[in-house]
């Protein structure tokens, strides 16, 4: 019964706090969001883009080779030969034993020309021939059809935010509480394509999708709190938050989990799946931030000014 | 004790049940015996009536059960001296084959599942094809596709897949897979605009398509076939000869050209020219041109050439192809435009054996997390195990409906199934919580208020992902197809059956 008490004292000594500074809480994303958006100003100011691209983006040749090669001393050899090399290791999960290594070159084109020059170097310099489909693949995009790739998923993200943005509006009716949600949408977006780019991440299409995937899931727990906020009235409003916290916390939370645990099994095979559960990872961490400071102090504030009215 | 079932959970316990025997072949589970995966077209084994999919029983009265059977029997009796007999028991007929080898045919275990993995889980190459310099049009893909196939079944390629696509830009390809195939078969077909041209001296006579060819004799030995076959030092020649019949424009042309001929000096009975047959700009034939047709209009033209070999049956065979492939290049004419791969990739099948076991660790592991967590934070066995189930069948469903549909699953696919599962867990937590809320309200309306919420987030996430559907060529189709399947059925049907579930929990 005390310790009840006791958290019940603690309960109300925190929505105190809460009530007196939830708008100086939004505060802490604003800055974020400030600072990203002039880091991205830079960022795109100096790299005349949005992200670092791989060469599924960019256009280039991967070649996968199926054998243990010494990765250091190769990756110096090409890069006298070619302007951007980019080498990888394939690591097996249990044994930690290098499995392959990846070879990615920019080309411009998929044309025999430009991809044996290539394939020539790196026999000469593993002293084996490389056969396709046995101990190596070789993968190519043209660099006009990436270009067109990149601007028709660019199109679709955005497309498909403005049609989310849409339902959220239908779905609720009221301006301020759907473009709360919006905004922490895009806040969850924005956040996450800046840190990708801090940590330098080359960004393939697959990666692109996973920003797409952060719209659905970023949306959930917005959907969830706004409900419950707007829609039932049998409980006081801080109640009703806390609720949603709980519920949404939950939601994110085993989201976060399931994704950290595929993010372990697949690192050491799957290059693109790891960027999709990477990027799932980062922008879920700041869906919390976004929805539950964000977002709840945004609709506190509508909620407060509606009762004063 | 009784369990009453509501109608929404019954019905997913059909639906799970279909799902499994969409995914299993049921119908070929009992079967024993191998099948045939493909057979070269115009083979001998194909006119002795080998065909894909038969599925092999027996043979010569030894029950065949798995590939090393067949091997063993076919190895046992192949190469021979001499042609002996084989009968091949398939599972609705009988095939004797007579013959010093085996049959042109690849064989392969008759698939217990009926899911079709993309390239990059089964291995194989595919290429994404456009023209140089040159927006093409969607009605000018298909015709390119129909010529294409035309080809890709005359060189005899069984196992591949051809199809339009375009992209939002507007932007028309050919997408081309093969399956188990290398990235230069598939250039090499690619590369091959198959461009026919007779020329005599410089001055075009003809070229394949149907505009100067009107017809072509195939498959009738009065104008088609393949003539004697002689030694030659080491090797054999054969030659073959087909009638080709020119329209009235082009045998004008023919006219014209020859009238300003001479009669050839060292042979009196042709011109001084040779008629020329290039194929890519490659010389394959040049033919002499009999005196009597100088400036004649004439329609009618043998087109003829020779194929070598170590030994007859060689020299014969690829005399037969060599004709084969000239008549329809001739009859389908040259690709309308140069052709540009603009993407390529292979994937080694050795990286998807690997990939499907890991992705199945890793779906089992997340989906274990998940449960321990729903567990810790409600504390209700049976609800945690209710979730497990829900999202189990989800999958289950996914890829009951993947296979039915004939989906490949790919790479993107699996991503889709994960974030389906996903949203999936997320909207059966608001459930479980829902249940718990609001003490005055009965079981029904608080699932009512679940679902409300669950639909705002089915919506939002099925109008975000349908951009995807067409956005880069639809390579990525894949993600948006099956994420797509996974929250419809979830919304559908396996959420309101978990709805009942938790009714049925929370009255007990």
């Amino acid at each position: 019964m005390e310790q009840d008490n006791q958290e019940k004292e603690k309960g109300k000594k925190f929505w105190n706090f809460h009530d007196k500074n939830y708008k100086l809480l939004l505060l802490i994303p604003a800055i974020l969001l400030v600072f990203s958006l002039i880091y991205m100003g830079v960022f795109y100011s100096q790299n005349n883009d949005f992200i670092y691209k791989d060469i599924s983006l960019t256009g280039g040749t991967s070649v996968t080779i199926y054998e243990k090669v010494d990765i250091d001393n190769l990756t110096q050899i090409l890069s006298e030969k070619f302007e951007d090399v980019n080498t990888r290791e394939i690591y097996d999960l249990v044994t930690r034993e290098q499995k392959a290594i990846i070879i990615e070159v920019k080309t411009g084109g998929c044309n025999e020309s430009e991809i044996k020059p290539i394939k020539i170097i790196l026999e000469d310099y593993l002293g084996y021939e490389l056969i396709n489909g046995d101990n190596a693949s070789f993968e190519c995009t043209g660099s006009a059809l990436s270009e067109s790739f990149y601007t028709q998923l660019l199109i679709a993200i955005l497309f498909a935010f403005i049609f989310m943005a849409i339902v959220v509006f239908i779905i609720f009716r009221t301006f301020v509480p759907s473009i709360a949600v919006v905004l922490a949408a895009f806040a969850d977006i924005l956040m996450t394509l800046v840190l990708v780019n801090i940590l330098g991440i080359q960004m393939s299409s697959a990666g692109i999708v996973a920003f797409l995937m952060l719209i659905g899931y970023s949306v959930d727990t917005d959907i969830l709190l706004t409900t419950r906020i707007l829609k039932r009235h049998e409980a006081p409003l801080n109640t009703r938050i806390f609720g949603a916290f709980k519920t949404g916390l939950t939601m994110t939370l085993t989201s976060l989990l399931a994704v950290t645990f595929a993010l372990i099994v697949v690192s050491s095979f799957s290059i693109i799946l790891t960027q999709i559960f990477t990027i799932l990872v980062i922008g879920l961490s700041f869906d919390i931030l976004n929805t539950w400071i964000t977002n709840v102090s945004i609709l506190k504030w509508h909620m407060n000014k509606k009762n004063e009215n | 004790m009784k369990i009453k079932l509501s109608w929404r959970i019954w019905l997913l316990i059909v639906i799970i049940a279909l799902s499994l025997i969409s995914i299993f072949n049921i119908t070929m589970l009992s079967q024993k015996g191998i099948v045939i995966t493909s057979v070269t077209p115009n083979s001998t084994a194909f006119e002795y009536g080998f065909r894909q999919k038969q599925i092999i029983t027996q043979i010569d009265e030894q029950e065949i059960i798995n590939l090393e059977d067949f091997a063993n029997v076919m190895l046992g009796k192949y190469p021979s001296e001499e042609n002996i007999k084989t009968i091949f028991k398939t599972k609705d007929s009988e095939i004797i084959w007579y013959s010093n080898n085996t049959p042109k045919i690849t064989v392969a275990e008759i698939p217990k599942i009926n899911i079709k993995t993309g390239l990059d889980l089964a291995g194989g190459s595919r290429a994404l094809v456009q023209a140089q310099d040159k927006k093409l049009s969607s009605a000018e893909v298909n015709d390119l596709i129909d010529v294409i196939s035309n080809r890709l079944n005359v060189y005899g390629i069984a196992d591949m897949n051809i199809r339009p696509i375009s992209d939002l830009a507007g932007n028309n390809f050919m997408l081309i897979e093969i399956a188990g195939g290398t990235p230069k078969d598939l250039e090499e077909l690619i590369s091959k605009q198959g461009k026919f041209e007779a020329k005599i001296g410089d001055e075009i006579v003809f070229i394949g398509g149907e505009k100067d060819i009107s017809s072509v004799c195939r498959n009738d030995a009065t104008c088609a076939g393949i003539e004697a076959c002689q030694p030659s030092g080491e090797a054999y020649f054969c030659n073959f000869k087909f009638v080709i019949y020119l329209s009235e424009e082009a045998a004008k042309r023919h006219a014209e050209i020859t009238e300003k001929l001479d009669i050839n000096a060292t042979n009196p009975e042709y011109l001084s020219e040779k008629l020329d047959l290039f194929l890519d700009d490659n010389l394959v034939s040049s033919l002499f041109i009999s005196k009597g047709l100088k400036g004649q209009v004439t329609t009618q033209i043998q087109i003829s050439g020779s194929e070598r070999g170590e030994t007859e049956e060689q020299a014969y065979n690829s005399a037969r192809e060599e004709m084969h492939k000239l008549q329809t290049i001739l009859i389908t004419g040259s690709l309308p435009f140069k052709l540009e791969i603009v993407k390529l990739d292979t994937i080694s099948p050795i990286l998807g054996k690997d990939f499907i076991k890991s992705i199945f660790l890793a779906g089992i592991a997340a989906l274990l997390a998940v449960v321990i967590i729903i567990f810790i934070r409600y504390k209700k066995f049976k609800s945690s195990i209710a979730l497990l189930m829900t999202s189990i069948s989800e999958i289950i469903i996914i890829l009951g409906i993947a296979s039915l549909i004939g989906w490949n699953l790919d790479l993107p696919s699996i991503a889709g199934i994960i974030a389906a599962i996903g949203t999936g867990i997320d909207s059966q937590i608001i459930i479980l919580d829902e249940s718990k809320q609001g003490k005055l309200l009965s079981i029904k309306q608080k699932m009512k208020r679940a679902f409300t919420i669950i639909l705002g987030t089915y919506f939002t996430a099925l109008v975000a992902l349908i951009p995807l559907l067409w956005a880069g060529a639809g390579l990525l189709k894949g993600f948006a197809i099956t994420t797509i399947i996974g929250i419809s059925v979830g919304v559908l049907i396996t959420r309101p059956a978990f709805i009942d579930m938790v009714k049925m929990i929370e009255k007990e």
